[in-house]
């Protein structure tokens, strides 16, 4: 059996094959565009980019998807840096910092300093990715079904609780994504249920166009009712100055091992937890650095360190995402849960046993995932100007073919209108729950995880019916444990947050 | 939600258990189907509760029309498809959203319109039909 690093080495050398190296390269060029583009998550640059690797080996699509995943953290800094407009909603703290810097006469300094902050901190979450995801998924290898319920519960539970309008909402949401999965026939004896006599329903509602449809539409259909509302790119005026030293961007960022290195920690935590994001990532580090900074005053008015902080930690927050996926089949993410889709599709599952069943696809994503920085990082320094052009393609053009994609991606899933009629339901469905202000990550979460859900309780109660055994044994007591800490957490935070709020709003707010 | 979910719950009640499995197939939809009913009582109650605290704060003047018709126009276009083909519902379906979204004013703007539906058509047709074998919609009425 070869050993760890033999096996990343092969990975790494493997995918600088052309049929693995070009996806990987499009995928990456592909995600600095959907980042840098104010208004295209990189969700729906991912989802726009499924159906492409239907076609595809497995690695071939999933090292495109990582290069979109990685292009996109990097490239959303693009436009927050130089036109004040965050590409992505995790490049939202870079904007802070970054134009500010760069209406300072410093934008090379400025889009450099977050370029090689999202290089470095992505590489640093590399190490924590190929180092822990194998003992996580040896340590999920001692579950039983017990286990994974409870894991399952607490993932869920910790999701509705992180989202910031209500908790009642977050867990509503989280119930109705496992809603979705009742549907059609029950898991263990194939017994059809609650399928209202409709024949296709049988099998089942397929959670990939709900995952498209909702999140598709939740974003353009929000993004149409503000058009004309919102600032939107201007073209440039005139060629922006980006030349800068190097070396001493570089020296800005290594000279600040502890934000660096705290930061990039704050973006792999949160990318472990299910479903959060890199757009709490930012915030977050952003938020830290300030308060450890020797000089916080200085945040906002274009200082290296607002930009090192939420550039290091949502690159760094990629790897924490794919240590989930790999390591217990949880995405830590909308974009890995289109990635889980995309194994499901080729029949792979991904879990605890993911990485000794397809080794060489687990160590393939890793390589996949270490070569997209140094990739993207040439990108941009070839191509950095032609971006900030495409950036001001017109919504009016991008929207429509975005939905042709996404109608495209859920009909090639069975080359079925039923999944394309799930599509729409779905996305009425997305921009419903938006106005009404559910979250759409638990939800998700539910779709996903409700049939793995309902297939360990059924396991656990067929292997010993003492319902106590959720509780008794070790593990599952701690997770359920903490899945009731994380609820409780979760009101505590929500009723500080409302006293804060009903303070700041007696008194006028002169903070940042 | 309260209502669909009560509704379901009862639907559940009508599922048989089957006697090699301790557990039958209504089982975790029924403890679902509680829990969302449950919450979904809660964010009412909640949302009383707050309406009768506060009043909303003045809202953003959005443009829901548009919402509503892009909704309409997607429809459309979903069941067009099986009956006039991929290729002629996605031209037409990019050429009027393009158009919704950024009206025409000029014989340029129309070309731009025309140009855009053309070239989406004709490069996700080839691409997926050429290159990753993928069958697209065919039209039952065009048989194109």
């Amino acid at each position: 059996m070869p050993g760890h690093l033999e096996l990343l080495g092969a990975g790494i050398v493997g995918m600088f094959h052309l049929k693995y190296m070009v996806p990987l390269l499009i995928g990456s060029l592909i995600g600095v565009v959907g980042g840098a583009l104010p208004g295209i998550t990189i969700t729906m640059t991912v989802i726009v980019v499924l159906p492409f690797t239907f076609g595809l080996e497995p690695l071939q699509g999933l090292a495109a998807m990582i290069g979109v995943y990685v292009g996109g953290e990097t490239g959303g800094l693009i436009t927050s840096c130089l036109l004040g407009i965050p590409g992505k909603p995790s490049a939202v703290a870079t904007t802070f910092d970054g134009f500010p810097m760069a209406r300072k006469g410093e934008p090379g300094r400025a889009l450099w300093l977050g370029i090689w902050a999202s290089i470095l901190g992505g590489l640093l979450g590399a190490i924590v990715l190929v180092a822990a995801t194998g003992p996580l998924a040896e340590l999920a290898l001692r579950f039983g079904p017990w286990e994974y319920f409870a894991l399952f519960i607490l993932a869920l539970s910790m999701v509705a609780g992180l989202v910031e309008s209500s908790l009642a909402k977050g867990l509503l949401s989280g119930a109705l994504g496992c809603v979705v999965t009742i549907l059609g026939n029950d898991p263990v004896m194939g017994q059809p249920r609650l399928t209202l006599g409709i024949e296709w329903l049988e099998g089942g509602v397929p959670f990939l166009p709900v995952l498209i449809g909702v999140f598709a539409f939740a974003q353009i259909m929000t993004d149409i009712e503000r058009m004309g509302l919102s600032k939107v790119a201007e073209p440039l005026e005139k060629a922006i100055d980006l030349a800068v030293s190097h070396v001493k961007v570089l020296w800005d960022i290594v000279s600040r091992p502890f934000l660096l290195l705290w930061s990039t920690f704050i973006g792999l935590v949160i990318g472990v937890l299910p479903a959060i994001g890199g757009s709490a990532a930012n915030m977050l580090a952003y938020d830290q650095a300030k308060k450890f900074s020797s000089r916080p005053e200085k945040f906002g008015t274009g200082i290296p360190e607002g930009i090192i902080a939420s550039e290091s930690s949502n690159n760094a927050n990629v790897a924490g995402s794919l240590v989930t996926i790999m390591a217990f089949g949880i995405p830590g993410d909308a974009v890995t849960a289109v990635m889980l889709g995309a194994l499901t599709i080729h029949g792979i599952q991904s879990g605890p046993l993911f990485i000794s069943q397809n080794a060489a696809l687990a160590y393939g994503m890793f390589a996949a995932y270490i070569l997209a920085h140094p990739l993207v990082l040439i990108m941009l320094a070839l191509g950095v100007r032609w971006v900030l052009r495409i950036v001001i393609v017109p919504k009016s053009i991008l929207f429509p073919v975005v939905l042709v994609l996404c109608v495209v991606g859920a009909y090639a899933l069975g080359n079925s209108m039923a999944t394309v009629y799930v599509l729409l339901v779905s996305g009425i469905g997305g921009y419903a729950m938006v106005k009404f202000g559910f979250p759409l990550a638990p939800f998700i979460l539910g779709v996903i995880l409700g049939d793995q859900i309902e297939i360990n309780l059924v396991r656990s109660i067929m292997t010993d019916s003492d319902p106590w055994l959720f509780v008794t044994r070790p593990i599952s007591g701690v997770l359920l444990a903490a899945s009731v800490a994380s609820i409780v957490a979760a009101v505590w935070q929500h009723r500080r947050m409302q006293r804060k709020s009903a303070a700041a709003a007696a008194e006028p707010d002169t903070d940042f | 939600m309260l209502a669909a979910s009560l509704f379901l719950y009862a639907l559940t009640l009508g599922l048989k258990d089957n006697p090699l499995v301790p557990i039958g197939p209504g089982y975790y939809p029924r403890i679902v189907l509680g829990v969302t009913a449950i919450l979904a009582l809660g964010v009412v109650i909640a949302d009383l509760l707050s309406k009768k605290a506060a009043s909303p704060p003045p809202r953003e003047k959005l443009n829901y029309a548009m919402v509503a018709a892009m909704f309409a126009v997607f429809g459309l276009y979903c069941g067009a498809l099986p009956f006039l083909g991929f290729r002629i519902s996605t031209f037409v379906y990019v050429a009027v959203t393009n158009a919704m979204l950024e009206r025409p004013v000029s014989t340029k703007g129309y070309l731009r319109v025309l140009a855009v539906a053309l070239i989406t058509t004709v490069v996700v047709y080839f691409a997926f039909e050429r290159y990753l074998a993928v069958l697209l919609p065919r039209g039952r009425w065009t048989d194109f």
